[in-house]
């Protein structure tokens, strides 16, 4: 199996959730896993460009694709926007001789060619591969600690296109989890979208969004709520700061990356980790993380 | 009711007049990414049934699938086109296996094209037309965190690329 990948950031991650990128590579290199830079990488366009022209959004994915497949590597991202975008492009390109041949006659100048050759794959399923070696490291058991886990909407759906985990029941990131000996809690919006998307359109939306899913993920019992996406971690670790319910009762939780969580269980370095720069305060469950 | 701070052009279909069967639309409407399906609806409304925006729009997305077998080009003017969150969960889910939410991305490029988007989408296009990014790596954070600079990249290729496909001159009936 390879376990070399050039590795597809996004925008948001350096923006914002370098405790993300920090924590992925930490993670990446004590499993052996090699991640390239990707030279040349711009923005997947994501849902954005994707709403507002669809050939445009082809390009510029169609052109990361590109790029990958020239120098012969597969791709890894650890965002679900990256993730779902790129593999959308690449399902669209596949399918359809007409938008293919459109996207290489724009990709004709740059030397670049999009022939489907490259593998997109997101760094938890990467992650979910190597189930077995993780279970041999954790060395720092996290019992007792109760997880509603978030896989976010493109991580999963739609299925024929992200083709990773069950999307009506997944279950394979919170197999990861569970082997740190936390428990990833059964909770009633799990699957309900974070409403990141909408900060573009409506923030007012967005935000009853996330106050349905805090009220479902609190009401679980949930100490923390984790993920694998900047995009929903945006909503759950930055929007929510302030946050409450209409009785006013906060409505924060401490908000993990699913690599910090496997990084803490694993005992990697917590400066690698980047814990210090998680928005909500960890205090509440610092004494089972260690901190 | 209106949504506060929402998006939108219209409350509701209460008091409105609408030119329907307008067959070109419709038509044009099969012919977008994942639209071939469409007159396949038959309105169960299970789409709506999961959607996080149900509550939160006023013209629900079962709606907006009737209103376009219907041809009623006004679609393009309710909350549902740019309040849908991109879940998916709808198209997933729908019975008659259609694809509800690739239906709804083109909407919004033809919406977009008729001048009707938030502005953060209207920012959005210059910003990555310019900079090839939506957002710029923080470079003070990742030297704390001793993350190497993001690789790279040449915005001329992405700006030729972006021009040669029309990104910056969208216009109706392309
Ligand atoms: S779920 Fe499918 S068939 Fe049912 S109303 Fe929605 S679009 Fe129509
Ligand atoms: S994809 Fe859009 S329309 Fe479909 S369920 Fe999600 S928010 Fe609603």
């Amino acid at each position: 199996m390879t376990m070399r990948y050039e590795v597809f950031l996004g925008c948001a991650i350096p923006n914002r959730f370098n405790n993300y990128e920090s924590s992925m590579r930490a993670v990446a290199e004590h499993l052996g896993i090699e991640l390239l830079d990707f030279e040349g990488a711009s923005c997947c366009g994501t849902v954005v460009l994707k709403s507002i022209d669809e050939m445009s959004w082809l390009g510029l994915s169609g052109r990361n694709i590109a790029l990958a497949e020239k120098r012969g590597h597969d791709i890894v991202t650890p965002c679900n926007g990256c993730f779902g975008s790129l593999k959308d492009v690449d399902h669209v390109l596949h399918d359809s001789e007409e938008f293919r041949e459109k996207v290489n006659e724009a990709l004709a100048p740059l030397g670049l060619r999009y022939t489907g050759k490259v593998r997109i794959r997101h760094f938890v399923e990467v992650l979910y591969d190597l189930r077995e070696e993780i279970r041999r490291r954790i060395v720092r058991p996290l019992d007792g600690l109760k997880i509603a886990f978030h896989p976010g909407c493109h991580l999963i759906r739609p299925s024929s296109v992200a083709g990773f985990d069950d999307p009506e029941l997944p279950h394979k990131v919170d197999e990861l989890l569970e082997l740190t000996g936390a428990r990833s809690i059964p909770w009633p919006l799990k699957l309900r979208c974070c409403g990141s998307p909408l900060l573009i359109a409506s923030e007012d939306v967005a935000t009853r969004i996330l106050q349905e899913k805090m009220r479902s993920a609190i009401d679980a019992g949930a100490d923390c709520i984790v993920t694998n996406c900047p995009a929903c971690h945006m909503q759950f670790d930055v929007q929510v700061l302030g946050l409450k319910d209409e009785d006013g009762s906060s409505l924060e939780l401490p908000a993990l990356f699913v690599t910090q969580v496997l990084g803490i269980a694993m005992g990697l370095d917590h400066d690698r980790l980047a814990l210090e720069t998680n928005r909500v305060s960890l205090d509440p469950i610092a004494e089972v993380l260690g901190l | 009711m209106t949504v506060a701070g929402s998006w939108g052009k219209f409350d509701s279909f209460e008091g409105r007049k609408f030119d329907v069967l307008d067959a070109e639309f419709t038509h044009a409407v099969t012919e977008l990414l994942g639209g071939q399906d469409l007159t396949a609806c038959f309105q169960c409304a299970k789409c709506s049934a999961g959607c996080p925006v149900s509550d939160k729009v006023n013209i629900q997305v079962h709606e907006v699938m009737r209103m376009l077998v219907l041809g009623i080009r006004d679609v393009l003017q309710t909350d549902m086109i740019w309040l849908c969150t991109t879940c998916y969960t709808c198209q997933e889910r729908c019975p008659q296996g259609i694809s509800i939410t690739d239906i709804l991305f083109g909407l919004k490029n033809m919406a977009f094209r008729n001048g009707i988007a938030p502005p953060g989408y209207v920012a959005a296009r210059q910003t990555l037309y310019e900079r090839g990014r939506l957002y710029e790596p923080t470079d003070w954070e990742r030297e704390d965190l001793e993350l190497e600079n993001v690789p790279e990249l040449d915005v001329d290729e992405t700006r030729g690329l972006l021009e040669r496909l029309g990104l910056m001159c969208l216009q109706e009936d392309e």
